[in-house]
């Protein structure tokens, strides 16, 4: 466990809202220097919206974040070289190849060409990108951009990674891959935050939990410690209060 | 069981007609709907006055809807690839034919206020059939519904051509090519007619109106009865095969995998260069440039255009405007490259969480967009001074050149950052490359506001020339030099004030209001209607009255033509060109500023 006196991310009470529709109200959420955190909830739970205020990406309404004690949206500068990002659905510089973005990105950010060179060919090849060296970002399918996406997050190794659906349509191999570099990065000291909808991952990967619904932290803590004796699935259900509509209705299909 | 069969052609139409409206009522918010009514309104008056040629001058009609065909053919290219609210993408796995799915859609395309403008101004035809009696009237209304219908098909072709033909940079630029030269042509065509033969150029003229399929109604008005219902006919079937086209190229779209506008065969990239900041920046730009169709295509129509327009005068042994060819390919450059940031679209995240990315990237655009723009520019405005024989020109030209270059390379980031039109992220849109999704009508407001701010850019040193003619080149280097670095930083600055707000436009969209509240970020009406009466209206003082005149006065030009200042007794001339320049630009001024101004009110 690291010993950093500051929470890898603390964000306190985040609120934004889209018109009249409030995606995220009031949330606070403490990530732990050192720990593997997952956020779970049910589609437009405000897991997106929560992250991209995190990081900067989106200007909350209210509320305030901070990575490692430094605030987000008043030492901007500061804050960014701390984190590594992976966000939802963005686009990137579509007409670069996946060399190109790693090395692009790595000479904008002011690392020595050298290091640059040797990070990107050493991700290229974890990733297994290294095939496609012609192919445009715009040509990737959605799981390669997954994957040359998590790349930018890692090249400038960061202290912190939020990550949005970072296994969301990618293969099982690779899925693994990724899992086995977050968990090596945890276990050196590094801080992860993902979001996801699949509770088996979160509680295979993740030490901390917090869920999220309706724009709201229902629970958040030690994994141990907000699914009780049961599984996160029970557990999760059981604050989300969803119920299983799938046995009524679409009679038709099956007649 | 499962259901194989569609609804039949009607109602597939009725249902795609329903789906049309329903997205278009969605879109409606806030100054798109302003935009729109203002569009339309617009689009009324220009028929009302189709209308009003074919009461008053009848024998112009035919050249009047030849306007409105080339709009229809040339609009969507310039306009981010014509309306595509009903993507035929959403339709793939609809079992039915292509053809009928053409046909549906062509059908949902009707329903919309482009088509319905469109068919007010040709009721002309009945209103110039009335001179033909009863009958005329009759065929008048045909001819009106099937003109329509064949202005809208052809639009849907010659956007599916270019969709799925431009593939590689050779397409690509000479699809630019061919725009920029209609242009030119629809701009200086009579030049070469003249030429060709002063006497029956008008009979010449009018033949070629009227085989134009905007001209057949008229043909068909003026015709006996056989051979109007011929040429009805006629059109009817040049409709069906251009559907049949239409639903072909449509079923090709749909199942091919080029998605993006990148050419298809490339070479291994090379490295980038080992630098860091706006150089690196400047590297990612210049790649983009070349691996974009859309902008290569847009780089041919303004280059293409610059070339022609001075060239088709010299049909008429006129060699004014040749020296000028490579300014007017800076203005022309600016232009398409007016949405910088928006066609970028969400990508703008990485600029924005790289620390200090900001100033690297603005600065890096300006550099690849001078790389790009700077050379031909200038070597087309040497080039063209020295063959034309133009001595008079050095000092306009070598004043001019670095003062529209540096000029136009600060414009375009400060107002790509400022005037940001959001649209589709270029991974998400559909099989049409030519659309990024964006709000068509303020794209080209865009693009339309660069073609006049360059060249203002420039007045000083137009000024400079005309006390003393050598005093241009350093007051053009200046000028150049400060526009670059200063709009430049405004634009960095702004990136790092207001880059998340762009951010979230780009995501989001404009930003839904919460109900009850108003929407702040709407100009009130007033300004609204003073805005667009001023963007209409400015050029008249500017250009013809201000700047055509003031040039008509230093070259020693007698004819005084319609420029008030030359009527004017000597004394008044030079202060009423002054005013009128002045006027202009102060009308300018309200029009790009007022906007700014509020929507950055808190």
């Amino acid at each position: 466990m690291s010993t950093h006196p500051e929470p890898a991310l603390q964000t306190t009470g985040l609120r934004k809202a889209f018109g009249d529709h409030v995606a995220v109200d009031d949330v606070d959420l403490t990530v732990p220097a050192g720990s593997f955190y997952g956020l779970v909830g049910p589609n437009g739970a405000g897991k997106t919206t929560t992250l991209a205020m995190a990081v900067g990406l989106l200007r909350p309404d209210a509320g305030s974040a901070r990575i490692f004690g430094v605030d987000v949206w008043h030492d901007t500068v500061q804050a960014k070289a701390l984190v590594g990002v992976l966000p939802d659905g963005n686009a990137m510089p579509e007409r670069l190849t996946g060399r190109e973005v790693l090395t692009y990105l790595g000479l904008l950010r002011g690392l020595p060409a050298g290091v640059v060179a040797e990070r990107t060919d050493e991700l290229l090849q974890v990733f297994e990108l290294d095939a496609a060296e012609r192919t445009l970002v715009i040509e990737y399918s959605t799981g390669m951009r997954k994957k040359i996406g998590l790349a930018v997050a890692l090249l400038h190794a960061p202290r912190l990674l939020v990550l949005d659906e970072p296994f969301e349509a990618v293969d099982p191999v690779s899925a693994a891959t990724i899992r086995a570099i977050l968990s090596k990065f945890v276990d050196s000291g590094g801080s992860v935050i993902i979001s996801s909808h699949v509770m088996a991952l979160v509680e295979q990967l993740c030490d901390h939990v917090g869920v999220m619904s309706d724009g709201r932290v229902v629970a958040a803590g030690p994994l141990a410690d907000v699914r009780g004796t049961a599984t996160l699935e029970d557990a999760f259900v059981g604050l989300v209060g969803a119920q299983s509509r799938g046995t009524e209705g679409l009679a038709w299909l099956t007649a | 069981m499962a259901h194989s069969m569609t609804p039949g052609q009607a109602d597939l139409a009725h249902i795609l007609i329903r789906m049309r409206l329903a997205l278009l009522r969605n879109s409606l918010r806030g100054d798109r709907a302003t935009n729109l009514y203002f569009g339309v309104l617009l689009g009324l008056a220009l028929a009302a006055g189709t209308i009003v040629v074919a009461v008053l001058w009848p024998a112009y009609l035919p050249l009047a809807l030849a306007v409105w065909l080339i709009g229809w053919i040339f609009g969507p290219i310039f306009t981010g690839g014509g309306d595509e609210t009903l993507r035929p993408e959403y339709f793939a796995m609809l079992p039915a034919t292509p053809r009928r799915i053409a046909a549906g859609l062509l059908a949902g395309a009707f329903a919309g206020p482009a088509p319905l403008v469109t068919l007010i101004a040709l009721l002309s035809l009945p209103v110039y059939g009335w001179r033909h009696g009863p009958a005329g009237v009759l065929i008048g209304l045909a001819a009106a519904l099937a003109t329509l219908t064949t202005m809208v098909v052809i639009s849907r072709v010659v956007v599916a051509v270019i969709g799925l033909f431009v593939r590689s940079r050779v397409t690509a630029a000479t699809a630019g090519i061919v725009t920029g030269t209609a242009l030119a042509l629809s701009g200086n065509g009579w030049a070469p007619a003249v030429a060709l033969g002063t006497t029956d150029t008008l009979a010449w003229t009018q033949t070629l109106v009227r085989v134009l399929p905007s001209g057949w109604g008229v043909a068909a008005i003026e015709a006996s009865w056989p051979l109007a219902l011929l040429i009805l006919a006629a059109n009817g079937a040049a409709i069906a095969l251009l559907l049949l086209a239409w639903a072909g190229l449509l079923a090709r779209r749909v199942v091919s995998a080029a998605r993006g506008g990148v050419p298809a065969r490339r070479g291994t990239p090379r490295p980038f260069p080992a630098a860091g900041g706006a150089r690196i920046a400047a590297a990612k730009e210049l790649r983009t440039w070349w691996r974009d169709l859309v902008r290569i295509q847009l780089l041919g129509t303004a280059f293409s255009y610059a070339l022609v327009f001075p060239l088709l005068l010299v049909t008429i042994d006129s060699w004014i405007m040749v020296p000028f060819t490579g300014l007017i390919a800076i203005v022309m450059a600016a232009g398409v490259s007016a949405n910088l940031y928006g066609v970028d679209g969400t990508a703008l995240w990485l600029t924005l969480m790289t620390p200090g990315a900001e100033r690297a990237d603005v600065r890096g655009r300006q550099l690849a967009w001078l790389l790009v723009v700077g050379p031909a520019a200038t070597v087309l405005t040497l080039a063209g001074t020295a063959v034309s024989g133009q001595t008079w020109a050095w000092p306009w030209v070598l004043g001019l050149l670095p003062a529209l270059l540096g000029g136009a390379a600060g414009l375009i980031v400060c107002i790509a950052v400022t005037s940001l039109v959001p649209g589709t992220d270029p991974h998400k849109r559909g099989g049409n490359p030519l659309n990024t999704g964006a709000d068509e009508g303020a794209e080209s407001g865009l693009a339309w506001l660069m073609l006049v701010a360059v060249p203002t850019i420039a007045l000083p040193t137009a000024a400079a020339i005309l006390l003393q003619p050598w005093a241009g080149i350093p007051v053009g280097l200046l000028t150049g030099a400060l526009s670059f670095w200063g709009l430049g930083r405004i634009a960095h600055r702004r990136l790092e004030s207001h880059g998340t707000e762009l951010l979230s436009l780009m995501k989001h969209g404009p930003a839904p209001q919460p109900t009850g509240k108003g929407t702040a970020a709407d100009l009130p009406l007033k300004h609204r209607v003073a805005v667009t009466l001023c963007y209409c209206v400015a050029w008249l003082p500017t250009f013809p009255q201000g700047i055509v005149p003031m040039i008509f006065k230093i070259v020693g030009i007698q004819d005084p033509v319609w420029f008030l200042a030359l009527h004017l007794p000597p004394l008044w001339q030079w202060p009423t060109i002054i005013f009128m320049i002045t006027l202009g630009l102060l009308m300018y001024g309200y029009a790009i500023l007022i906007p700014m101004r509020i929507s950055s009110a808190p």
